[in-house]
C-alpha cells in the first residue's frame, strides 16, 4: 500500500450565508468555520440545510448572501462566485455520480485532468487510488458491472486521486447496506486523514457522525445549533434539539426540585431524578429529562432509579438491549449482559451525567 | 492561505487557482456557446415569429393595413371556410397524435425489449419512414390510386379506396404515418435509458408482464407526452398533405386555407397571422396539458447505477404475431407509398394521355444525366449537412436549458419560442422570413441575406430546431444532475464538463437527431419553395417542378433517389459511430 504525502489542508469559513428556495430558507445567516485538516461532520434532519451548505461550498449552488472563504481568500458571496472546477476540492456524492460511459479507471482518472497529469504518472496515481480502495483489478469495469459498494469506492478513489485540499462528502453511505456502510466508513476516515485534507461530511445518521468526526455541527432549519467535538456534543448539548438528535433512549416531563450548578434534581411523580443541565433552570420550573442510551442500567439499589416493566428484548451479540415502560413513558436501549424476560418488573438506574434536563416548552 | 499564491500540496503538480469573477454589470460580450445560442435563437426564431405574428394585431406595423391595433383579423378565423378548416385540423391532430403514439409505444417495446425477428427490419426502415415527407407519402398513394394511376393501369378497380383516401381517413392515415417515427424515436430513446430494475421490481412483487409494461409506460410518460405533443403539432401544421390529398379531395385543413390566403391577391397577411396564432394556441394548450400531467413528478431514471435491460424472449407464436404486426405496419406506412413511387418512376408514360405504357429505368437515367434534375439533390445535400449540424448543436443546448432543474426565465423563454415554432406551419414560417429579412431596419444593420443560401439554411435550422430539441429533451431529462456536478467539482469547466459527460451519454440520440434533421431537410417542401435562392432549387422544388410539368416519371425518380441517398447517409453515419465511437459511448442504451 502506498502512503500519500499530506496535502496542504484548507481552512473553510462561512459567514452569514443565506439561501432561499422561494419562500423556504435553506440557510439562514449561517456561520461555520472548519479548521484545516479536521474532519467535520454536519448532522441534521432532512430540510436542515446541510445539502445546500455542502453544495454551496462545492460551488454547485450560489449563495443569496453571505460569504465563503477558503483560507484568506473569498471564494463566494452574494455577488461573486468561483466556479466549482476552480475550487480545488473533490466530492463524493450520495448517488455516486459515476459516469456510466467511462470505466472505473477512466472515472478515477478524470479528476487528474485539473492537474494536467497524463502518461505514466497519471496511470500510477489512478492505479494507486484504485488499489487504495481495494479495486485494483476492476479498473476496466463499467459502473454497471460493479456492486453498490464498489461503485462508491470508485467515487472515493476519484475524490482522493487528485489529492485535493478539501474533501466533501454528501451522505455517501446512505445508499449502502449496514455492513458495507461500516467498512466504507472506516475507509473514508482512514483515507481522509491519511491524505491530510480538510473534510466536510454531511449525514443525518448520528452514529456515522460520532464515528467519523473531529467536530460535529448540528443543523436545524438552516441554522447551526452547535459546533463542537463529539464528546462535547454528547455530554453538553446546546439545546434540546441537539440532545434529541444525537441520540436518546427516552424523555420525561417533570418539575425542577433543586439546582446546584449543572446538577439538577427533577421530580417525576414521586421519584426524584438527578440530571445534568447546561440550560438555565430554577426550582419550580417545568423540565424535560432526556435520557442518553448510555445512562440506563438495571439496578435495584434505589438510587436515581425508576420502576419499570420489560416490554421487549433484543439480542445484540455482546449482550441484550431492552425496551422498558415506566409510569412516564418508554425507555429503549437498556443494555445488559444477561437477558431479562418480557413482563419482568425491574428498576432502571439513570446515570446523572448522561441524563439531560432542559426547560419544558 | 491564498489559493492563487500557494500550491495545494508540496507533492502535487501546482494548481493555478482562479481569481473568480465579480458579477459586475459589463458591456463586454464574450463569445461563448451560450452567446452564439441566444444570438441565433433571437435572429432565427424570435424576430421572424414575433414580427410576423404581430401583423395579426397591428397590420400597420408591417404596412399591411391602417390600424396600429385591431382584433378584426381574427373574425374570419373562426367562421366560414377558415373555421371549418381549423376544426378539421384539430380533430385530425388529436386522432393522429393518439394513433401514432400508441403504435410507437408498442413498436418501441417490441423492438427494444423483445427478440421479435423483424425488429431489425423496423430499425432499418424507421429512418426511411422519417425522411419521407408527408407530401411524398401522399404522392405515393396518389400515384397508385388516382384515376389512370398505376393500379388502374394494372386493371384494378380502386374507386372505393380512392374515395376514402381523398378525405379525412386518408389524410389522417398519412398524418399518423408521418408522426409515427417522431413518437417512436422519442419513446425508444427513453426506453433505452430505462434500466431493468423497475420492471423487475414489479415482477418480484407479483405483477404480471402487463403490469410491468404499465409501470414502464408510466416512467416513459415524459417521452410519451413529448411524442403526443410533437405528433399533434406536426399534424396540425403539416403542409405536405394539405397540398396533396386535402387539395385533391377538397377536404380543407388550416394550413391549406393559409396557403390559399397567401396566394390570394392581394395577400391577406393579417388573417394568415391570426390563423397561425390560433394554431399556436392549440399547440400551447396541448403542451400545457402535458406539463400539468407531469407536474411534481420525477422521471430521472438514468444514472451510473442503471443496469441495462434484458430482452424478453418470445415464444414461436409470439414471434409470429409480433412479426405479422410489424410487417403489416411496414406495408401500410412504407410499402404502399414506396410501391407507388417506384412503380410510377419506372412506368414510362404515366401522367400522359398515352394508352401504351412500358416499364424501364429511363427516368433514373434522365435524373442522373440531367443537371436540371440532378443539381437539386446536390444542393439539398449541402444545405442539409449545414442545417443538421447547426440545428443539433442548438438543440442540445436548448434541451439542456429545458431540462434544467431551475425554473428560470431562460427556460420558459426557450420553451415558449420552440413551441411557437413547432406550431407555426413551415409555409407561414417562410413568409415570416420573407417579411423580416426584407424589412428596412434589418437591411440597415447590414443583414442583406434575403435570396441567399444563408437565409435558407437559417430558415431550415429554425424549422428543424423545435422538433430536434424536443427529441433530445427526453434523453437529457434522464441524466442525473449529479453527474455534471461531479465533473465540475473534479475540475472541468461547464462546456468541457458537458462534452465529457453529457455528450457521451446522449451520443446516440444526438446522432439520431442529426440524421433526422439531415433527412428532414433534404426533402423539405414549404420553406424550400418560398426561400430558395434563384437558380438553386432544392430537391422538393425540383420534384414539384417536374410534377407540375406532368413529368411524373422524372419527379418520382428524383423522389426515390433522394430517399435512397438519405438512407445511404444514415448507413454511413451508423457505420462510423459503431466503428469509431468509444466503447462507453456505445454502451449507453445497449442491451446486455
Amino acid at each position: 500500500m502506498n502512503e500519500y504525502a499530506p496535502v496542504e489542508a484548507q481552512r473553510v469559513e462561512i459567514k452569514g450565508a443565506s439561501k432561499n428556495y422561494g419562500t423556504l430558507a435553506a440557510l439562514a445567516n449561517f456561520d461555520l468555520t472548519i479548521e484545516p485538516g479536521t474532519f467535520t461532520v454536519l448532522l441534521g434532519p432532512s430540510g436542515s440545510g446541510k445539502s445546500t451548505l455542502i453544495r454551496s461550498i462545492a460551488g454547485i449552488e450560489r449563495l443569496d448572501s453571505g460569504s465563503i472563504y477558503f483560507g484568506d481568500r473569498k471564494i463566494a458571496d452574494g455577488d461573486f462566485h468561483t466556479a466549482p472546477e476552480k475550487r480545488d476540492l473533490a466530492m463524493v456524492f450520495q448517488d455516486y455520480a459515476l459516469w456510466p460511459h467511462m470505466t472505473a479507471y477512466e472515472n478515477v482518472g478524470y479528476a487528474l485532468k485539473r492537474r494536467n497529469l497524463a502518461g505514466d504518472e497519471a496511470k500510477r496515481r489512478i492505479m494507486e487510488a484504485l488499489d487504495r480502495v481495494g479495486l485494483s483489478g476492476k479498473g476496466e469495469n463499467y459502473p454497471f458491472q460493479l456492486s453498490g459498494g464498489e461503485q462508491q469506492r470508485v467515487a472515493l478513489a476519484r475524490a482522493i486521486v487528485g489529492r485535493p485540499s478539501l474533501l466533501l462528502f454528501d451522505e455517501p453511505l446512505s445508499n449502502l447496506d449496514a455492513d458495507l456502510r461500516e467498512r466504507l466508513r472506516v475507509e473514508i476516515a482512514t483515507l481522509t486523514r491519511e491524505i491530510g485534507a480538510t473534510a466536510c461530511y454531511i449525514t443525518h445518521d448520528q452514529s456515522e457522525a460520532f464515528a467519523l468526526a473531529d467536530k460535529i455541527g448540528v443543523l436545524r432549519s438552516g441554522k447551526l445549533q452547535q459546533l463542537a467535538a463529539p464528546e462535547e456534543i454528547y455530554r453538553n448539548p446546546a439545546n434540546r434539539f441537539v440532545a434529541a438528535f444525537t441520540g436518546i433512549s427516552g424523555s420525561f416531563s417533570g418539575q425542577v426540585v433543586s439546582v446546584d450548578g449543572s446538577r439538577v434534581v427533577v421530580a417525576l411523580g414521586e421519584h426524584h431524578i438527578q440530571c445534568h443541565s447546561t440550560a438555565t433552570l430554577k426550582a419550580g420550573d417545568a423540565a424535560e429529562v432526556l435520557i442518553r442510551p448510555s445512562a440506563t442500567s438495571f439496578n435495584n439499589d434505589g438510587i436515581n432509579t425508576l420502576p419499570a416493566i420489560v416490554q421487549d428484548v433484543a439480542y445484540r451479540g455482546r449482550g441484550y438491549e431492552h425496551v422498558v415502560s415506566c409510569e412516564f413513558g418508554l425507555i429503549s436501549n437498556v443494555f445488559s449482559a444477561q437477558s431479562v424476560a418480557r413482563d419482568t418488573h425491574v428498576h432502571i438506574q439513570i446515570d446523572p451525567s448522561n441524563s439531560l434536563a432542559f426547560p419544558h416548552n | 492561505m491564498a489559493l492563487d499564491s500557494e500550491p495545494m500540496s508540496r507533492s502535487l503538480v501546482p494548481f493555478s487557482a482562479p481569481k473568480g469573477g465579480k458579477r459586475m454589470p459589463s458591456l463586454k460580450i464574450r463569445l461563448t456557446p451560450m452567446t452564439v445560442f441566444w444570438t441565433l435563437i433571437i435572429f432565427i426564431l424570435v424576430i421572424p415569429i414575433v414580427l410576423f405574428l404581430s401583423v395579426a394585431f397591428s397590420p400597420r406595423l408591417l404596412s399591411q393595413g391602417h390600424q396600429w391595433f385591431t382584433l378584426s383579423s381574427f373574425n374570419p378565423v373562426f367562421t366560414g371556410a377558415y373555421g371549418t378548416a381549423l376544426l378539421h385540423s384539430l380533430i385530425l391532430g388529436i386522432v393522429a397524435a393518439l394513433g401514432a403514439t400508441s403504435i410507437a409505444l408498442s413498436m418501441a417495446w417490441l423492438v427494444i425489449r423483445t427478440n421479435t425477428p423483424t425488429r431489425v427490419i423496423w430499425n432499418t426502415t424507421i429512418f426511411a419512414l422519417f425522411l419521407a415527407p408527408s407530401y411524398l407519402i401522399a404522392l405515393g398513394w396518389q400515384r397508385l390510386f388516382e384515376q389512370r394511376g398505376v393500379l388502374e393501369i394494372m386493371g384494378f378497380n380502386v374507386t372505393p379506396i380512392r374515395n376514402l383516401l381523398y378525405g379525412p381517413v386518408g389524410i389522417c392515415l398519412v398524418l399518423m404515418v408521418k408522426g409515427l417515427p417522431f413518437a417512436y424515436l422519442v419513446i425508444a430513446n427513453a426506453m433505452r435509458g430505462l434500466g431493468e430494475e423497475f420492471e423487475q421490481a414489479v415482477r418480484v412483487h407479483g405483477g404480471s408482464r402487463l403490469e410491468a409494461f404499465k409501470v414502464m409506460a408510466s416512467l416513459l410518460l415524459p417521452a410519451i407526452f413529448s411524442g403526443l405533443a410533437i405528433v399533434f403539432a406536426e399534424a396540425i401544421s403539416d403542409f405536405g398533405v394539405a397540398s396533396t390529398l386535402s387539395n385533391v379531395g377538397h377536404f380543407s385543413v388550416a394550413t391549406y386555407q393559409l396557403y390559399q390566403g397567401i396566394n390570394a391577391i392581394p395577400v391577406n397577411f393579417p388573417v394568415s397571422a391570426a390563423t397561425s396564432l390560433t394554431l399556436l394556441a392549440l399547440v400551447i394548450l396541448a403542451i400545457l396539458f402535458q406539463n400539468r400531467a407531469l407536474r411534481g413528478r420525477s422521471f430521472r431514471t438514468l444514472s451510473g447505477r442503471t443496469r441495462p435491460a434484458t430482452i424478453t424472449k418470445l415464444s414461436k407464436f409470439g414471434k409470429f404475431t409480433t412479426s405479422t404486426y410489424i410487417i403489416l405496419l411496414l406495408l401500410i406506412t412504407l410499402g404502399i407509398p414506396i410501391f407507388g413511387a417506384i412503380s410510377a418512376s419506372m412506368l414510362q408514360g404515366l401522367g400522359s394521355l398515352l394508352s401504351h405504357y412500358s416499364i424501364n429505368f429511363s427516368n433514373y437515367s434522365r435524373v442522373l444525366h440531367s443537371r436540371f434534375l440532378r443539381n437539386p439533390l446536390i444542393y439539398s445535400t449541402e444545405m442539409s449537412l449545414i442545417t443538421a449540424t447547426l440545428a443539433v448543436g442548438l438543440a442540445a443546448i436548448a434541451s439542456r436549458v429545458l431540462t434544467s432543474n431551475r425554473n428560470s426565465r431562460a427556460k420558459r423563454f426557450v420553451d415558449f419560442f420552440l413551441l411557437a415554432a413547432v406550431a407555426l406551419p413551415g409555409i407561414v414560417f417562410a413568409i415570416g422570413y420573407i417579411f423580416t429579412y426584407n424589412l428596412k431596419f434589418i437591411n440597415d444593420i447590414g443583414l442583406h441575406i434575403y435570396g441567399t443560401s444563408l437565409l435558407l439554411a437559417l430558415a431550415y435550422t429554425a424549422n428543424a430546431l423545435p422538433s430536434t430539441s424536443r427529441s433530445l429533451v427526453g434523453n437529457m431529462g434522464q441524466i442525473q444532475e449529479s453527474m455534471m456536478d461531479a465533473a465540475r467539482v473534479h475540475g472541468s469547466r461547464g462546456f468541457r464538463a458537458w462534452v465529457d459527460v453529457t455528450m457521451p451519454l446522449i451520443a446516440r440520440p444526438l446522432l439520431i437527431a442529426w440524421l433526422l434533421t439531415f433527412s428532414g431537410t433534404l426533402l423539405e417542401l414549404p420553406v424550400s419553395e418560398l426561400l430558395y435562392p434563384p437558380g438553386s432549387p432544392p430537391v422538393a422544388v425540383g420534384i414539384e417542378l417536374s410534377l407540375a410539368g406532368f413529368d411524373f416519371g422524372g419527379g418520382t425518380a428524383i423522389e426515390v433517389l433522394s430517399i435512397l441517398w438519405a438512407l445511404v447517409v444514415v448507413a454511413i453515419a451508423f457505420f462510423l459511430f459503431n466503428r469509431f465511437a468509444p466503447p462507453g459511448w456505445k454502451r449507453i442504451g445497449n442491451l446486455r
